[in-house]
Order: C-alpha cells, then structure tokens, then sequence
C-alpha cells in the first residue's frame, strides 16, 4: 500500500485543454517539473511584492497635489521654517546654557568682569569661542527663520481663520526673539553694547506717561550701567527663555490641533 | 439572627438598600446634567455631536483611508534631513565665521558709527524718520511729538498693524493671486522692512555707495515700497484672469470663495 502522489491542481488535465504548440508544451512541461518540486510559483511572488515594494510611489506632496509646484511660496522648505526656528532656539539655549557657566554680568572693574570674562571665554576657555559663535549664529538664524516664517504665513493666507490666534501669539514671539536679540547684544558689555543700550534708554525715556518709569524698569536708571547689565542679564537668561518656551510650546500646541494650513 | 435584619447582605438586600425602580435616575440621565451651565454645556456638545453625525451621514465625500502624508517613513526623515543640515550649516558658519567682538564699554567716547544687530535695523530706522514729524503752524512750528516720540509711534503702528491684520483681511482666499491688493500690501510692507534697514544704516550705505546720498536714501525709503506694491498690483492683476480660470476649474469646485 503507498500512496499515490496526486496533483492537487491537475496540471496535467490543465494542460491538455490548453492549445499549445509542441514548443510551449516542453518548456510548461519543465516549467511544471520544477515548480511541483522548489515551489517556484512562492519565489515568483516574492519577486513581484519586491518589486512593487522597491517601486513604491512617495505620496505627491501637497504642492503636487495642489499643482503648486513652481509656485515659490509653497516650496517646502518654507513650510520647514516654524521647524528651523525651534531647532535654532535649542541649539541657542543649549550653547546659551553652556556660555552661562562662564559669564558674569558684572559691569565693575577696569576692563569690567563681563567684558574680560568674555574675553576669557573666547582666547582661553576650550572651544569658548567656538561655543559663543554657535550661540551666536543660532540667535541669528532663529530671527531670521522666525520672520522669512512670518512672510511664508503671510503670502499663503495660512493666518486666516480659524488661525488669527497663532498669527497674533507669533507676532508675540517675533517681538520676544527680536527683545531676546537686544538683550543677548548687550551682555558682552563692549562698545556697541553699551551704545545700543543707550538707545533703547532713550526710546524708554520718550515714551508717553510711563516713560520714566519704563527706564527703571528695563535699564534700573537714567544711564547705561551695572544695574541696566544685571536687569538685561536677568531678562535673558531667566524671564525670557521661560516665557518664549511657553509660547512656543502654545503655538505648536496650537498648530498641533488645526493642522497646517492647507495650501491652495 | 438580629444581625440580618439590620445590616446589608451581600444578596444585595437589607434596610439601607432601596431597589431601582423608574424614579431612579438612569446614568444616561444623570449624564444630561437637568441644571444650570452644566445642562447648557452638556446640551451645547450634544447639539455639536449630533451635528457632525448628520453632516457626515449626508455627506457624499468619499474619505480616504490615508488623509495625510505618512508621518513614518516620509515626513520623519524629510524633518530630520532638513534639521540636520539646517544645524550642521550653523556649526559650518560658526566654525567658519566667528563673531565680531568690539573694544570695551566707554561711557566717555561715543563711537563714531552705532548700529545695533541687524534685526534690529527696522526699529532703529523708525527712530530716524524725524524729518516727516510734521511741524504744527499752530504751535508757531513747534513738533507736537518729540523725534523719540514719533519714532515710538511709527513702531508701535507697525506692530499694531501686524496684530490686527488678520482681524482686516478675512475671508477664505489663500493665494496671493487671489486678493491682489493684499499681495501688493505685503509686498510694500517687505520692501518697507527693507528700505527702513537700509535708512538706519544711511551713513554706511552712503559712504560705500557713491551714488547714493543721504537725502535720496530717505526719500527712497519711502517710495520705493509704494512702487513695489503697486508693480505688485499690477502684475497681479493683469496675471489674475488666466489664472483664475484654472483655479475655477480645480479648486473652487471644493472650496466656493466667500
């Protein structure tokens, strides 16, 4: 007693119905040789998924989608600057933190403690300039990404309802970045510094009503000194960073919740 | 035997136990909130959801089974790709150009040349458009605002102006193309920041660039954006009707203008 071997798919009956040539037949016959013993019919579609996984099409972009490519504004790019602000404000509080524990804003002292401490951090401390050029530089890309963001908002109508909220929180944080760049400008404590200083001491002066007030507010006084440094020393490093990050993380939080504009 | 009587029993019975009957709230009742806010609120929500339930039962969009663009792989590695050339182009330029770092703060020398931070150009350049504070006759050519002053108040109107912009321009057109008048107000305003930047340096410009003096900087400033937008509006508009035809045919179908 053995048992027969039997052809599940009956390829010999499927064979004869077919109306082939004496070619065709030999090359099926092998073909079926070989598949009822290696299983070819499995490798083959492993081939196909393969080839269609490897051919995968990328969904079209929304430009595409929208048939907005040649369309400057909707370049992607320009959709990746709310990103690149965020990036540049971590690597400015990252490097910031780090150029913290090496600064004192201390306007005392012939050269003053800031300016030699400055001094110190750039021709003496281990990478000190090269941290303080990345702080730099990334302050200078936040502003810049945070307005070239502001005109893409602009120029795709993306501030339109229901988004005036986010338009108005990041007028906000414009204004802050732009008063984070003031007060940074200030701490080195070399000329420009304190000249620059001078001049936001004498918008404060002009203001209506409140303006001597708001200059002992900001700068601690009527002239640019010691107290003016440790009032902008305190702005920078501890009221801003925790007002900008709140508001950040509302934005965000916000764009989170309405989605990106969609570009038309 | 005394204790069966007066305690709970775990078969759910006993003196404190009263059975559920039809005075008994249901939760779904007890949910509905009878009063006050709450009962507002609830109703409020109740009205939003049965709303959405009809809008989508009536509906005849087809919703797709991807809305978006696949976060993994495709949007995480475009992200990533552009962070990290964006962060490695900041450690290049740091790397490459370190910053500026001038003499000590000397309260007796004024430097010949005071210009803040490059941002801050268009702040400062506010500051110097005394020569349109207007001189009142009344006042025997007195300025009613001092040069500070008015430079506060040109800051404090753009800044107002960005506040309240989208509060002005409504309505659900997205591009440019669209609202031509508006295009052309960003544009000015553009060619503003710039022109302003510009002035608040007119000293520098003035002496590398031979052709311009200060006079004329100034009067650039303020004209070159007027020209700007109404180029703008006018390219604008002579572009809009072919435009428009396309946008009728693609867009405007979903999406009918307000």
């Amino acid at each position: 007693m053995s048992v027969k071997p039997q052809d599940e798919f009956d390829r010999k009956a499927w064979l004869q119905e077919q109306d082939l040539t004496h070619l065709e037949t030999i090359y099926l016959k092998i073909l079926i040789y070989f598949d009822t013993r290696f299983r070819l019919v499995d490798y083959l579609e492993m081939m196909e998924s393969l080839y269609y996984k490897a051919n995968l099409q990328m969904p079209k972009s929304h430009t595409e989608q929208y048939n907005l490519d040649n369309k400057f504004w909707y370049w992607y790019p320009l959709y990746s600057l709310g990103l690149l602000t965020l990036l540049a404000y971590i690597v400015a509080a990252v490097s910031g933190a780090l150029l913290g524990l090496y600064y004192a804003p201390s306007a005392e002292g012939d050269p003053s403690t800031a300016y030699s401490q400055m001094i110190f951090i750039m021709d003496e401390l281990d990478f000190g300039l090269m941290l303080r050029s990345i702080h730099r530089w990334a302050a200078q890309f936040m502003v810049a990404a945070v307005f070239l963001h502001m005109l893409r908002v602009y120029f795709t109508g993306a501030y339109k309802e229901p988004r005036e909220l986010n338009w108005v929180i990041g007028v906000i944080l414009l204004i802050l970045t732009i008063a984070f760049g003031y007060t940074g400008y200030l701490l080195p404590w070399n000329q420009l510094s304190m000249w620059a200083g001078q001049i936001g001491l004498e918008m404060a002066l002009a203001s209506p009503l409140i303006g001597e007030w708001l200059a002992q507010l900001m700068f601690g006084g009527f002239e640019v000194g010691q107290p003016a440094l440790m009032r902008m020393y305190i702005v920078h490093v501890f009221l801003f960073p925790f007002i900008v990050t709140g508001l950040i993380i509302v934005h965000i939080g916000i764009v989170w919740m309405q989605g990106i504009a969609e570009p038309h | 035997m005394t204790d069966d009587t007066d305690q709970t029993r775990t078969d759910g019975s006993g003196p404190n136990i009263v059975p559920p009957d039809d005075e008994t709230p249901t939760w779904h009742e007890r949910k509905e909130r009878s009063e006050g806010l709450s009962r507002v609120t609830y109703e409020y929500f109740e009205r939003g959801r049965l709303e959405d339930q009809r809008l989508r039962q009536d509906s005849d969009y087809i919703e797709r089974d991807v809305l978006g663009f696949p976060t993994w792989p495709h949007e995480t590695i475009r992200n990533l790709s552009i962070a990290s050339f964006f962060v490695g182009i900041i450690i290049a330029l740091s790397a490459t150009l370190p910053p500026h770092f001038g003499d000590e703060a000397d309260p007796s020398v004024t430097p010949e040349i005071i210009v803040p931070d490059w941002y801050l150009y268009p702040a400062f350049g506010l500051l110097q458009l005394d020569p349109i504070n207007p001189e009142l006759a009344l006042l025997g050519g007195e300025k009613l605002m001092s040069d500070e002053l008015y430079g506060i108040a040109a800051t404090t109107v753009v800044i107002g102006v960005l506040f309240i912009y989208p509060f002005v321009n409504k309505g659900s057109a997205r591009r440019p193309i669209e609202e031509p008048f508006w295009a052309a107000v960003g544009m000015g305003g553009l060619m503003f920041g710039f022109t302003i930047s510009v002035l608040s340096i007119d000293q520098i410009v003035a002496d590398r660039m031979p052709g311009l003096t200060a006079p004329l900087i100034f009067d650039l400033t303020l004209l070159l954006p007027l020209v700007t937008a109404f180029i703008t509006y006018a390219v604008l508009k002579a572009m809009q009707e072919g435009y428009m035809y396309e946008l009728n045919r693609r867009y405007y179908r979903l999406r009918p203008p307000r």
